[in-house]
This record gives structure tokens, C-alpha cells and sequence, in this order.
């Protein structure tokens, strides 16, 4: 054990512990100063009535959290049980090898396209093939992928020209061709960790499993934008995605890395083009189809983030709009919970985080601000600032405890709280209003930086 | 002023600043987002010659010898 990881063990705890303490501290000072000003916020019909949904609000997140933090432990458990089973049996793990296809999907990827591809060459697995699917880029992307293509001698790599018709129509593409049993679906811009296949592809031993969510983490950590959005990736996969794991029901395959049976894909039908967000439509095909969906941690996608504010703000504008088509698509499941079962709840939490989350934090921070400046009770804000932190800090601890992540990711969970997300849940909210208006919307490409 | 206030103060001030700046910052995506450079061509003339729709065509003339000797560059003139 190296002093890194020492220091990790020791200081993980530590931090949680101090952070439960201050919390408790914190709380019992509030409760003496608030008592009395607690009338304020039922002063009169629409102020209480707006206080108790904020109450029921904090009271399913705390709810969420909890739920989420305990599944994901036991799935943390479970799988450092499985590990050390299986390694014994290693001959058997060896002997499941099938061919797999990676299909790469780029459009005008120039800059990242050949450091990408370099990288899946050095994969450890014995039978893989490389699928690059150019789909109709106006740039040098198709020239610089059959270059890295001609000089791969271990590896096929094999590269495909079509019309331009969004990564969709370019994974489907991709499907038709592969020869593996088994398909990587990624990003063109995405570095993955050596060992992503013989991760991936021990969970398909077991039949039932229809498809693999891999770990995402964020490769350019250069400014307090992508600091941050790391720090919500290490959450959202360290805990929702790991939680989820737990019932065999991850709701979102991540577009960076996702590994499926050829005949699950083909069963589906593959990709749709009626939703903004591909990826989350094909999970719920897959869930609805009873298939299980497992997150594998240590297959690890590097991907580049905006690191600007508002590229940020396309990228989760097209995030929320497309999860919310999806999620209208699978509506019956939403009212039929005898026969939708486990994929009932995951539409209703996916509405929960899509639609009443965000709605119920800008109408807090709105509805605060408004006692504060009307009533001159600022401290309501304070409190509802704080326990929305608290939660962000112990969920952030567990995570980069979990993740074994670099602990100083955990301070941005105030600057997260303290604005970030609130940036984030206004155009969440604005994205919201105008899916239901029908408004139109395009795809948006991000333009990448070339820093992988 | 005790420690609470002083946080609640601050606390005010950066949710109202940050819903300010996130709707700003909305803005300015959306604005961003529906900006696209015209594709029309420009149409031909009567001689059936394509002009360049903003810029004034550059029609070289011979330079007068007193002019060329100081600089070369001066002594092109637009029409």
C-alpha cells in the first residue's frame, strides 16, 4: 500500500466525519435561531403552501440521496466480494473471450480523431476490431482515420464513409457492419482504459445481461467549469449509475462507453433518430425488454468537457430535452406499474431528476430570495443553501472515497452549490418549458479542443 | 452581526447574482445558437457575372512613375 492510498484510506473517514460533526453543530445553531421566525414562512396561503412542497422537496432528495448512497454501497461491496471470487477462476474468465467490435462514430473529429484511435489499438484483449464509422465529415477526419487505419498492423481497423445523418444513423451504421458478437459503442473523441473489454465483457457470462454502462471521467480538468463537471461525473456515476447497478437497471448507457450483445441491438432495433439523446433511448429499449444493464467502474472513458459556460449550457439544453423525449416515448411504463415493474420507478425517478429537481430548486432559490428581501428574513435562504450542500458534500466524500478520486474534488461541491447548478437549472428549466412547447431544436455539435 | 448573518448575506447576494447571470448566460446561448451565416449565393448580374455581394470589386490600374518610385504598395488606387 503506497502512501497515496494510505493517505486516502485515512483522510476519506476523517473528512466524513468531520463534515457529519459540523453539520450536527451547524443544525443545532440553526434550530435556536430559526424557531422564531418560522411563522414568517406561513404567513399567509400561498407561503405555506409553498414552504410545505419545498419541505416534501428536501424530504425526497434526502429520501434520493440516501436510497442512492446505500445501493451504491452494497453494489461497492458485492463487487469487491465478486472480484475476489473470481480471481481464483481466472482460467474460466480467459476462456470467454469473444470477438467484439468498437465502433467509433466521428463527425469532423479532425483534431482528436487519430490520438483516439492510437489509444484503441493498445487495448489488452486478444479479439477486437476497430469500426471507424465517418459519418459524412466536411473535414479531414476520414483521411486521418484510414491513415492510423493503414498503419495498424495487431488490430483491424477498418473505416466506413457515409452521408452525413447524426451519430445515431452512424452507431447503426456501425452495427450492420460489425463482425464481433459483442459491440463498444463510444464517442470519437473518447481515450479509453486498457482493461474496458475484459471488464466489459465478464458480465455478459451471464445471460440475462443485455448491456454494460461503462465509468466516464473527465480528462481536461482546467478550469473551475470542468473541475466541477468532474466532480459531477464521479457522482453520478459513483453513485446513481453504481446504485442502479445494484437492481441491474442503469437507466443511461453513457454515449462515451457502452457495451452491448449484438442481438440485444438488433432486437431493439438500434438506434432511434426521434430523440435528442440516443443513448438514454436505447436503455429504455433494452430495460423495457427486460434485459439487465450493469455499470462496470474500472472500465474507464476519458472524454473532454465544455469548458466554457456556454457550450455547457448546449450540451445540457440538447441533455435535458433529449431525456425528456425519451422519457414521453416510454410513458406507458409511467401508469402501468404491474406490468412495467422495476422500469415504473426508473421513468419516475428520471422525471424526478429531469423535471422536479431542477423546477424545485430555482423555485426555492426564487422563493427565498423573496422572504429575504420582503420580510427581511434572510436566514431562510441560508438554510435552504446549506442543507442542499450538506447533501452535495457527503455525497461528494462518498464518491471520491468510492472512485478513489483526487479529495480535493470534494471543495467544489460548495462552489457547485453556489452557483453552477443554479446556472445549470435555469436553462434546465428554460429546456423544459420550450420541449413542452414543441419548440424546435438542432443537435449542436461541441467543438472539441484536441486535448486528448 | 453575528457569523450566521454574514453567511445569509453572502448567500443572498450570489443566489441573485448567479439567477441573473444563468439567465443571462441562456440568453446569450440561445442568441449564439440561432446566428448562422447566410448561404445564399449572391445572384448574377445582367452580364451574368457573379459580384461578390460586400465588397467593391478591386480594378487594377497602371501606376504613374512618380508614385511607383516612393512605394509599390501606394501606388494601387481603388476605383
Amino acid at each position: 500500500m503506497n502512501f497515496r492510498t494510505a493517505a486516502r484510506l485515512v483522510f476519506g473517514p476523517l473528512l466524513l466525519i468531520a463534515l457529519l460533526a459540523a453539520a450536527w453543530l451547524i443544525y443545532s445553531k440553526i434550530m435556536e435561531v430559526g424557531a422564531g421566525t418560522m411563522r414568517v414562512l406561513l404567513e399567509d396561503a400561498l407561503l405555506s403552501v409553498i414552504s410545505l412542497y419545498l419541505l416534501f422537496f428536501l424530504g425526497l432528495l434526502i429520501l434520493r440521496y440516501a436510497m442512492l448512497m446505500l445501493y451504491s454501497f452494497l453494489e461497492h461491496v458485492e463487487y469487491i466480494i465478486r472480484r475476489r471470487e473470481e480471481r481464483p477462476t481466472s482460467e474460466a474468465e480467459d476462456a470467454f473471450q469473444p470477438m467484439i467490435t468498437l465502433v467509433v462514430p466521428a463527425y469532423n473529429e479532425g483534431p482528436v480523431i487519430q490520438p483516439a484511435i492510437r489509444s484503441l489499438l493498445e487495448l489488452d484483449y486478444p479479439h477486437y476490431e476497430v469500426l471507424v464509422v465517418d459519418d459524412g465529415s466536411t473535414d479531414d477526419t476520414y483521411e486521418k482515420a484510414l491513415a492510423v487505419a493503414r498503419e495498424s498492423t495487431r488490430v483491424l481497423v477498418r473505416v466506413i464513409s457515409k452521408r452525413n445523418g447524426g451519430k445515431a444513423d452512424a452507431l447503426n451504421t456501425g452495427m450492420t457492419h460489425a463482425r464481433g458478437e459483442f459491440i463498444l459503442n463510444m464517442d470519437g473523441d473518447t481515450k479509453l482504459s486498457s482493461n474496458t473489454l475484459r471488464a466489459c465483457i465478464r458480465h455478459f457470462q451471464d445471460s440475462k445481461v443485455g448491456a454494460v454502462a461503462g465509468n466516464v471521467k473527465v480528462l481536461n480538468r482546467e478550469n473551475i467549469w470542468t473541475r466541477i463537471q468532474a466532480l459531477e461525473y464521479v457522482e453520478g456515476l459513483a453513485m446513481a449509475r453504481k446504485a442502479q447497478s445494484f437492481v441491474r437497471a442503469v437507466n443511461i448507457i453513457p454515449g462515451p462507453l457502452g457495451m452491448f450483445r449484438k442481438s440485444v441491438l438488433q432486437q431493439v432495433g438500434g438506434y432511434d433518430h426521434d430523440t435528442f439523446a440516443e443513448d438514454c433511448d436505447l436503455t429504455l429499449k433494452i430495460l423495457v425488454r427486460g434485459w439487465h444493464i450493469c455499470y462496470e467502474p474500472t472500465a474507464i472513458a476519458w472524454v473532454e468537457t465544455p469548458s466554457r459556460l456556454l457550450d455547457l449550457l448546449k450540451q445540457r439544453y440538447r441533455w435535458t430535452r433529449g431525456i425528456l423525449q425519451a422519457t414521453r416515448k416510454h410513458r406507458a411504463a409511467l401508469w402501468t406499474p404491474r406490468k412495467a415493474g422495476l422500469n415504473f420507478f426508473i421513468l419516475w425517478y428520471m422525471l424526478f431528476e429531469g423535471i422536479m429537481w431542477p423546477f424545485s430548486t430555482v423555485m426555492g432559490n426564487i422563493f427565498f430570495v423573496y422572504v429575504g428581501l420582503q420580510y427581511g428574513v434572510v436566514i431562510f435562504l441560508f438554510y435552504w443553501w446549506l442543507q442542499l450542500t450538506m447533501l452535495d458534500v457527503i455525497a461528494a466524500t462518498y464518491c471520491v472515497i468510492v472512485e478513489e478520486e483526487d479529495p480535493a474534488l470534494i471543495l467544489y461541491a460548495v462552489a457547485f452549490r453556489l452557483f453552477y447548478i443554479t446556472i445549470v437549472d435555469v436553462a434546465k428549466v428554460f429546456a423544459t418549458i420550450e420541449e413542452w412547447q414543441g419548440k424546435a431544436m438542432t443537435w449542436g455539435k461541441l467543438q472539441r479542443e484536441g486535448k486528448l | 452581526m453575528d457569523l450566521i448573518s454574514i453567511l445569509s448575506t453572502v448567500i443572498l447576494i450570489a443566489t441573485i447574482g448567479t439567477m441573473g447571470v444563468a439567465i443571462a448566460a441562456y440568453v446569450a446561448f440561445k442568441l449564439r445558437d440561432k446566428r448562422k451565416p447566410s448561404k445564399k449565393d449572391p445572384a448574377p448580374d445582367q452580364n451574368g457575372e457573379v459580384n461578390p455581394i460586400f465588397l467593391t470589386r478591386y480594378k487594377p490600374e497602371a501606376p504613374s512613375s512618380d508614385q511607383a518610385s516612393v512605394n509599390d504598395t501606394a501606388s494601387v488606387t481603388k476605383p
